[in-house]
């Protein structure tokens, strides 16, 4: 489903991503973990063709996220950190408009559907601004499937959500997982999330990958380690 | 296309919803049905005070009687210039300060940049919602402005001068999106909307107040010194200094063409259309190609700069 190579971004001297190699398996929830700064977001950055790579490519499901960059785009959802939509819009008005911009021809059904899957039929016709955090994460999930598209890319989901928010989401996103067949590409610090969410991990740091396995092989190639946090203080702290 | 038609929409859905932009539009229309009133009641006691003046002499026996006023109709809407140029390119400013910097502020921006649109076409639809909006804004304007002259001045404008003030109101508009397309521009440069604001009123302050006044004061004290004849002539008017100021500030050529065109200028006010343009090219570019200038300059941004 996503595959990348040599994948490198540069801002002058800088290197925020550093030759990261990498494969996400279709249907697979992969957790994209490190701590602030360590490349996160530039690579998710990259890899929904926000930013330009300095070098190296990524592909998803075979297109290239530089060359093919719009049928890239047909095939992804996105959920950046702390997104806020446009306020004085409904969640209706809101999911029209980011559906037709992706070229959805019923737009008004894949809002109904959408909506009915995330329960959130009820607060529809209300505007954003009005919506608590959790309310607002979730019409951002929505907008992010409504065209249904094959991976998403999620930068801190549970960033700001309270535990009911946080389990709330983490249940949106198996039942995607289970509904649609989703692949999700997750950008987290928060470990306990991972585990109960993930099924693939990643460890980035300074821009370089340590790690990137399933969680199974992982907790078998440190059977020392009683829990993937301190599997990742171990991996992470090693090049500090 | 299709992409661009979306967030144009977007664009006066969302300028409509705003409050702000909802008052101080409310304010340019009531300023400018006000100067109509106040144009057309001006002229109408003109013409009063003519024929009170014309009774007075024929009532004394008078032969010799005095030609009556010569009245421009138009010229019954000339406040409107001033208004376009200093609240019309307020509104301008407003509706684009924050069009990339506040989508940018709230995540919006990357959200639309991960649809299946090209970055150009981020542009072209929200100078589209721009433009639509401000069309709109200047079409009520003018049917308001229309409506009240008739009603006010009790006379209905001839073909000629209805091509005038439709050719105005084509001028306005692209007078306000110079502004529209700087301010989008700024916007796009920098992740601050209030500085993106606060930098465009400062434009907006320099090129309305600053540079005409700079160019008056070099009108009015332009004087030559004739060391032979001992004697100090003025000159016309117009020099070269205060017409090179002029070039810089796109809101005093707006005003020379509205001038022209609203029949302010008695000179111009009976020639054809097609002669007053001729005469207006010159200014009429120096509103478009700032404006030309600074939408390559947006287009050439947002192609290259990556969406963070």
């Amino acid at each position: 489903m996503l595959k990348i190579e040599n994948l490198i971004k540069k801002y002058g001297d800088f290197t925020a991503v550093d030759n990261l190699n990498l494969e996400v398996k279709e249907g697979s929830i992969f957790g994209f973990l490190g701590h602030n700064g360590a490349g996160k977001t530039t690579t998710i950055s990259m890899l929904t063709t926000l930013i330009l790579p300095t070098s190296g490519n990524a592909t998803i499901n075979e297109f290239d996220i530089v060359k093919d960059n719009l049928k890239v785009r047909n095939l992804l959802g996105y959920l950046p950190e702390n997104v806020t939509l446009y306020g004085d819009l409904t969640a209706v008005e809101n999911l029209r408009f980011f559906g037709k911009l992706s070229g959805i021809k019923d737009v008004d059904s894949s809002i109904d559907e959408t909506l009915k899957l995330l329960d959130f039929t009820a607060w529809k016709n209300r505007k954003v601004k009005t919506y608590s955090k959790g309310m607002r994460q979730r019409i951002g999930i929505a907008q992010a499937i409504l065209h249904n598209p094959k991976i998403l890319f999620l930068d801190e989901p549970t960033s700001g959500l309270d535990p009911q928010g946080t389990k709330e989401l983490r249940d949106i996103l198996l039942m995607l997982i289970k509904e649609r067949g989703t692949t999700i590409f997750m950008n987290t610090h928060l470990l306990s999330e991972v585990t109960k969410l993930c099924t693939d991990i990643g460890i980035i740091s300074k821009g370089k990958l340590l790690l990137a396995d399933s969680i199974k092989n992982i907790e078998r190639d440190f059977p020392e380690e009683k829990s993937l946090e301190e599997i990742y203080f171990k991996i992470e702290g090693g090049i500090r | 296309m299709r992409g661009i038609l979306v967030l144009a929409r977007k664009e006066v859905k969302a300028t409509f919803r705003d409050n702000i932009f909802l008052i101080i539009t409310g304010l340019f229309v009531l300023l400018s049905i006000i100067s109509v009133y106040i144009g057309s009641s001006t002229k109408n006691a003109e013409m009063q005070a003519y024929q009170d003046i014309m009774q007075l002499l024929k009532s004394q026996g008078a032969t010799s009687l005095p030609s009556p006023p010569e009245i421009y109709h138009l010229s019954v809407l000339s406040n409107i210039i001033s208004y376009v140029s200093m609240i019309g390119a307020v509104v301008a400013i407003f509706m684009g300060f924050e069009t990339f910097s506040g989508e940018r502020n709230n995540g919006t921006l990357k959200l639309i940049a991960v649809r299946p649109v090209y970055r150009d076409q981020i542009v072209t639809g929200k100078l589209l919602g721009g433009g639509m909006v401000i069309g709109i804004l200047l079409g009520i304007i003018l049917i308001f402005n229309m409506a009240l002259f008739v009603v006010v001045s009790g006379m209905t404008p001839n073909t000629n001068e209805m091509i005038r003030l439709l050719l105005f109101f084509i001028i306005a508009f692209v007078y306000m999106m110079l502004f529209y397309t700087a301010t989008m521009y700024v916007s796009h440069k920098t992740n601050d909307s209030a500085f993106g604001f606060m930098l465009m009123m400062i434009v907006w302050l320099a090129i309305s107040f600053v540079l005409p006044q700079l160019a008056d004061s070099q009108r009015s004290f332009a004087y030559a010194l004739s060391s032979t004849a001992q004697t100090v002539t003025q000159l016309p008017s117009d020099t070269v200094i205060s017409k090179t100021i002029e070039l810089f500030s796109p809101a005093a050529q707006f005003q020379n063409i509205g001038k022209g065109l609203l029949q302010v200028i008695p000179e111009t006010a009976n020639l054809g259309v097609i002669s007053l343009i001729q005469k207006q090219l010159g200014a009429v570019a120096e509103i478009l190609l700032p404006g030309l200038a600074v939408l390559l300059l947006a287009y050439k941004a947002v192609q290259k700069e990556d969406v963070r």
